[in-house]
């Protein structure tokens, strides 16, 4: 992959300093304070952006949910609407007694939701790059992360619950007795390949949408500087970056969602494996 | 009810309760399922496609290595993966038309 840095003239008289035009420049882990082990363990630019979202999301939720009005206002109203569209998603999709896992799935939904959301805000001029806004789910080891830990629970909870029995989510019903290890092991690979999926769906839909904001913002900058015409030129680009954008606000809350309702589906597979 | 007496014509209740529907449907959040999110539906199923066929293959990658048999257990396994996948994204394509069954206003 070649990255092409752009120069841009002194002409321009931006009100700040562009260093590079890479689109790949804003997935770069930078360090902001080591912790040891020469650079190895560092709290970096992806550990300052989820610490942002979980304190923005537990600031929040703190503020909505103080003042506990009949009448909610309207940050109570936001917290209502998150907490009933996550309530039906696990009711629907786990049954009744899928309520104890709400605060997971809940977290879960709001800490993708917001690193993306969070995500698409530009950054503030003039700071250190390693401030930059930098989506911490645009990384396969972060959604990978998740994943693993929704499938571990997955296992967990499904072994606890059902014992052996949890392994008959490996063997389909009605099936003549020698189909049975093709598809058990057609159905190891495809538990196996969840965690995969759900991680690799997350990281390339909010990886994609960030390079092309930034080629589109790349394409401003280059025909800005490439004379009279082309400035003109320039604001087709530009309406393309606030149509990406827009596209970008639904894809992130999309992928949330997504991510939140395979969780659920997956968990509800847990609790009734012995049942089929 | 008696207020209404000296009024022309009170609405019926059928046409209270369309009137109702369409207030309900209007502050409910949209269905995150409609045709603007095609290409969430779309990225769902390759990945599903894509994710068994990488770990079909590399769990046969992984039995080439420990077993030394390369290369058939990257054959079977990119074969049992492939099956795999083709059985996820089925799978998906069903959970996503029992969604659009049961949704009214998404086609």
């Amino acid at each position: 992959m070649s990255m092409t840095a752009i120069a841009i003239p002194k002409s321009l008289d931006l009100p700040f300093a562009p260093q590079v035009a890479d689109p790949m420049e804003q997935f770069i882990i930078k360090p902001i304070v080591q912790l040891g082990g020469d650079g190895q363990l560092s709290f970096t630019n992806s550990s300052l952006w989820m610490t942002l979202t979980v304190t923005i999301a537990v600031a929040f939720f703190l503020a909505a949910t103080r003042s506990r009005s009949l009448i909610p206002g309207r940050m109570q109203s936001i917290a209502e609407m998150s907490y009933e569209f996550v309530a039906e998603m696990v009711r629907d999709s786990i049954g009744p007694n899928g309520m104890k896992f709400f605060p997971y799935v809940f977290t879960l939904f709001i800490f993708i939701l917001l690193s993306n959301w969070l995500g698409l805000m530009p950054s503030i001029p003039g700071l250190p790059a390693e401030f930059h806004t930098f989506t911490t789910t645009s990384h396969i080891i972060v959604t990978f992360a998740l994943a693993l830990l929704t499938i571990a629970i997955v296992i967990v909870y499904g072994v606890a619950k059902n014992g052996w029995k949890f392994l008959k989510l490996f063997a389909p019903s009605g099936l003549p007795l020698w189909l049975m290890p093709l598809m058990i092991v057609i159905e190891l690979i495809s538990f196996a390949s969840r965690p995969v999926s759900l991680a690799i769906r997350l990281f390339a839909n909010m990886m994609a949408g960030h390079i092309i904001l930034k080629v589109f913002a790349g394409f401003v900058v280059s025909l800005l500087s490439a004379g009279a015409v082309m400035k003109a030129v320039s604001i087709i680009p530009f309406l393309g970056i606030v149509a990406v954008t827009l596209l970008e606000i639904l894809v992130g809350f999309l992928q949330a969602y997504i991510f939140a309702i395979l969780t659920c589906i997956y968990l509800g597979d847990a609790e009734h494996a012995a049942d089929h | 009810m008696a207020r209404d007496a000296g009024k022309d014509q009170p609405p019926s209740l059928e046409e209270l309760s369309d009137r109702l529907d369409a207030a309900q449907a209007a502050h409910s959040p949209p269905a995150p399922r409609k045709d603007g999110a095609a290409m969430g539906r779309g990225f769902r199923i390759a990945s599903e496609l894509i994710a068994a066929f990488l770990v079909g293959g590399g769990l046969g990658w992984l039995a080439d290595w420990q077993l030394e048999t390369a290369p058939w257990g990257l054959l079977v396994g990119l074969g049992f993966g492939l099956a795999a996948g083709l059985r996820n994204a089925n799978a998906a394509l069903a959970e996503d038309d029992a969604a659009r069954d049961t949704t009214p206003g998404t086609q």
